[in-house]
């Protein structure tokens, strides 16, 4: 067996297009259900009544139901129902909407739970501190609070960002052009399965790297404030080699050693 | 200046504070000692409205009301006037050391950035860490994050501050360098109410300590009347039992 290279060659230049629509895909989804989640968990957190159980029973139901389903109901009823209020132009509306629908409900139910995880990682204390020097709780939430849950959610909104640039491919049912649609099409015209999706493989792998990436950095960026007292695991540069880097863990100090911690690493530096 | 008269607080039925009256003058430095499970700590975040007391009155700053009355105008208004140093220290991790202090000044004071600037080292230096200013939490001490604790809550120049148990979380040879500060705090007049364990800061430093048990306050009084001749049995009983672990 072997590989028709000119043909991956081809089937990556056309995929290419599908780059753009699948990074659309995730963005709008991301963007919208970052703040809902955030508001959700807020109205599981301080237990608002009537809403509190509905964000419960919504966030079972995605998370009990497999995406692919929710995909076909979504795909078979917003059409229809679409239908009976502005017509037959339902059925010209570009099929990314849909596609936008379903990840975006999707993705609030899962950051809805990163998110209240996250609130109550941040300590009692932190409030009251702030309620002590007079500021009021909005700007205690705002200022405080949530940039420090915002740190503790990053390696679990990565995580959902990864999720739903995979799952994205499943938009190919609703009939979207993204890069796996653009690749399934060439493959059944020239029957040349293997390759074209390798060529998926590659996209999508290139994709999650640099998404993976760019949330590592942003991870260090904002949590410089709790850089000190351990070293934060270093990112894996080389995925593919059998060599791991070193990880050094730093013992956990004492009360009074840590203070000097600081500048006790300037000072190695230097050295 | 602040007059605490039949505070009283419960949790699931369970009476925690049973009537406690405490009266506060300008420049007392007040020890409130005790077992633990006495009430102390609770009695203090009541009188700073951190807690809702169940019943009692309050005279402090403009306000002259029941606990349960007060409205959120007059609570904004007691902890505006009130500085709290926590056990834990509770600094705002996400912020340095020079920000925990500033962030009170600007966002509730509404002062200008520069002169909370100016306000914030002055704390810093007065607890002696001009040079950790821009460390987060995470990078001291404990002892130097409760020092941190004690300039954020004196830059916003409170009628009063209270101390929750401030060395109960340090290690041994911590706990002097936060003593050394309040104690100066004492010296240039500050008022103060304190929680603690440390006997000899409550003997040396307080001119009026309380001992509480039980949700009561059962004696109170002059450090000398307290520690030399207690009156009640439960007093004496208890300065026993820490003294002779000291």
């Amino acid at each position: 067996m072997s590989l028709n290279t000119d043909f991956m060659v081809k089937v990556a230049h056309t995929a290419i297009q599908g780059v753009p629509v699948t990074l659309q895909i995730v963005l709008v989804a991301l963007l919208i259900s970052l703040p809902v989640g955030c508001l959700f968990a807020l109205i599981r957190i301080y237990r608002i009544k009537g809403l509190e159980q509905i964000v419960k029973l919504y966030v079972s139901f995605v998370r009990g139901t497999p995406i692919i389903a929710q995909i076909l109901i979504v795909y078979s009823a917003f059409p229809s129902l679409l239908n009976m209020i502005i017509g037959k132009a339902a059925f010209s509306i570009n099929p990314i909407y849909y596609a936008y629908i379903v990840f975006t409900l999707n993705s609030i139910a899962t950051l809805t739970e990163v998110f209240r995880s996250a609130l109550q990682t941040v300590d009692k204390g932190q409030l009251e501190a702030g309620l002590m020097v007079g500021m009021r709780p909005r700007q205690i939430f705002w200022r405080i609070i949530l940039p420090q849950a915002l740190i503790s959610a990053l390696p679990n909104i990565t995580n959902a960002t990864l999720y739903l640039m995979k799952n994205s491919s499943l938009a190919f049912i609703m009939s979207v052009k993204d890069i796996t649609a653009i690749a399934k099409t060439e493959a059944a015209f020239n029957y040349n399965f293997l390759e074209a999706y390798l060529v998926v493989w590659v996209y999508y792998l290139i994709i999650c790297y640099s998404a993976e990436v760019i949330f590592y950095l942003l991870e260090r960026y904002f949590s410089k404030y709790r850089r000190s007292t351990k070293k934060t695991t270093y990112f894996n540069w080389q995925p593919f080699s059998i060599k791991q880097p070193n990880v050094s863990a730093e013992a956990e100090l004492t009360e009074s050693g840590r203070g000097d911690h600081a500048q006790n690493r300037r000072i190695k530096k230097k050295l | 200046m602040l007059k605490i008269e039949g505070l009283r607080k419960s949790y699931d039925g369970n009476e925690i504070l049973k009537g406690i009256s405490v009266d506060v003058s300008k420049g007392d430095v007040i020890s409130i000692i005790g077992p633990s499970g006495s009430g102390k700590t609770t009695l203090l975040r009541n009188m700073t409205t951190l807690e809702q007391a169940d019943g009692g009155h309050i005279q402090f700053a403009d306000v002259d009301k029941d606990f349960q009355k007060l409205s959120s105008k007059d609570i904004q208004t007691i902890r505006r006037n009130v500085g709290f140093v926590f056990q834990n220290y509770n600094l705002f991790n996400n912020k340095t050391a020079l920000q925990n202090i500033t962030e009170g000044l600007i966002v509730a004071r509404k002062v200008n950035k520069s002169e909370a600037k100016k306000i914030a080292l002055e704390a810093l230096e007065r607890v002696g860490l001009s040079d950790r200013q821009n460390h987060y939490p995470s990078q001291l001490s404990g002892g130097q994050q409760q020092r941190v604790g004690i300039a954020r809550a004196v830059a916003l120049n409170p009628k009063v501050i209270f101390f929750d148990e401030p060395t109960s979380a340090l290690d041994p040879e911590l706990v002097g360098e936060v003593l050394k500060v309040m104690r100066d705090l004492a010296e240039s007049g500050t008022t103060m109410v304190v929680v603690t364990h440390q006997m000899n800061f409550a003997r040396n430093v307080s001119n009026k300590v309380i001992f509480m048990a039980d949700g009561h306050i059962v004696e109170q009084g002059s450090p000398e009347s307290i520690f030399e001749h207690p009156s009640e049995k439960r007093t004496q009983e208890f300065l026993t039992d820490i003294l002779a672990n000291v």
